[in-house]
């Protein structure tokens, strides 16, 4: 899927890999590339602004946490943030539903003889 | 040199070159290029662990991360909006404490409280008004930069007015402490001139300071927010 397409996709991504449990950025970047098996060309840089972003709207927040031997940034979801992600499954759902009916309509039902 | 060096130099040019174009608060852009190394070292160290060599790795890395040329604009974007909301907090901090100063001086001179009566201190209480609504101005700005902008689409202008605003409070504060100091009787209310004076002094610092550095990040282009036209609903 091309990169721009994903751009607009991203917050929910964010919101949806994180639900499990606090993430530091590259395992974020990890979790995206597993879930969705590599397909989605993404600009991994990006996500570190949106971190950002998503931060200042109140759906994560984010500590220094120690991870191995070294001190990283964990973000988790705020309850805001499950809230916000919530509604990004129900409107794409609504988006695939209705894209879905007209490109691949089902069968009209046969004229009765 | 090793091959290890030449891996550190490459990643230490990168972010070199990502701090060199980008902008804002320094604590904010210190965090962000902090996170985007770590970030970029775990890449190299997972295609190290592949069986890529470290040259090779490092390219890669720097492939799938995005080029500093090409990363600069959204991250200068929040830069941008964090010191916005740099420069009104630095506004909504220091102009009630002048406010409040000036107001005491006027009331130390006039006894009850009166209006004040000549051209300096009119011009005073026109621009105490000034950094008034420029604070006001400033909290509407800092909620609409938080957790407003869920809803609400960040005005693309706003930084600018921020910047602005907060030059024009910075220049009030200045004339404002000057034209009362002016018409003040000193001996009789020497504390709180000098209380005025120091809060001046230091709020014009921080404010001309945070609105200059506003005005030039206003000025650098910036990437439009991950999800645009669909922000996050999280009521």
């Amino acid at each position: 899927m091309r990169a721009d397409a994903v751009r607009g996709h991203l917050d929910g991504l964010l919101l949806a890999v994180l639900e499990p449990g606090p993430l530091h950025g590259y395992a974020i970047i990890a979790a995206v590339q597993r879930r969705s098996e590599g397909v989605l060309e993404l600009r991994t840089g990006t996500i570190y602004p949106a971190l950002n972003r998503l931060e200042r709207l109140g759906l994560l927040r984010s500590s220094w946490q120690s991870v191995g031997e070294r001190r990283r940034r964990c973000y988790e979801l705020t309850d805001a943030g499950r809230r916000g992600l919530a509604a990004e499954r129900t409107a794409w759902r609504e988006f695939t539903t209705a894209i879905g009916s007209v490109l691949d309509p089902a069968p009209a039902p046969r004229p009765a003889t | 040199m090793s091959t290890l060096d030449h891996r550190a130099d490459a990643i230490d040019d990168y972010v070199a070159s990502l701090a060199a174009a980008l902008h804002g608060p320094a604590r904010a852009k210190a965090r962000l290029i902090e996170e985007m190394r770590d970030g970029l070292v775990d890449t190299v160290a997972a295609h190290t662990r592949e069986g890529m060599s470290h040259q090779g790795a490092v390219r890669e890395a720097v492939r799938e991360f995005g080029s500093p040329d090409e990363l600069a604009p959204s991250c200068q974007r929040e830069l941008t909006i964090a010191q916005t909301r740099h420069t009104a907090r630095a506004l909504v901090l220091t102009a009630p404490f002048l406010i409040a100063c000036w107001y005491l001086i006027w009331t130390a001179d006039h006894g009850q409280g009166r209006w004040p009566a000549d051209a300096a201190q009119l011009v005073a209480v026109h621009l105490a008004g000034v950094a008034a609504v420029a604070a006001l101005f400033a909290t509407v700005a800092l909620a609409a930069t938080g957790t407003l902008a869920r809803r609400l689409r960040t005005p693309h202008r706003l930084p600018l007015v921020v910047a602005w605003t907060g030059t024009a409070a910075s220049v009030a504060i200045v004339i404002t402490t000057l034209a009362l100091a002016a018409t003040s009787p000193l001996a009789t209310s020497w504390p709180l001139v000098t209380l005025a004076g120091a809060l001046t002094v230091g709020s014009h610092a921080v404010v001309a300071a945070s609105a200059r550095a506003c005005r030039r990040c206003a000025r650098l282009p910036i990437g439009t927010p991950s999800s645009p036209g669909h922000p996050v609903d999280a009521s």
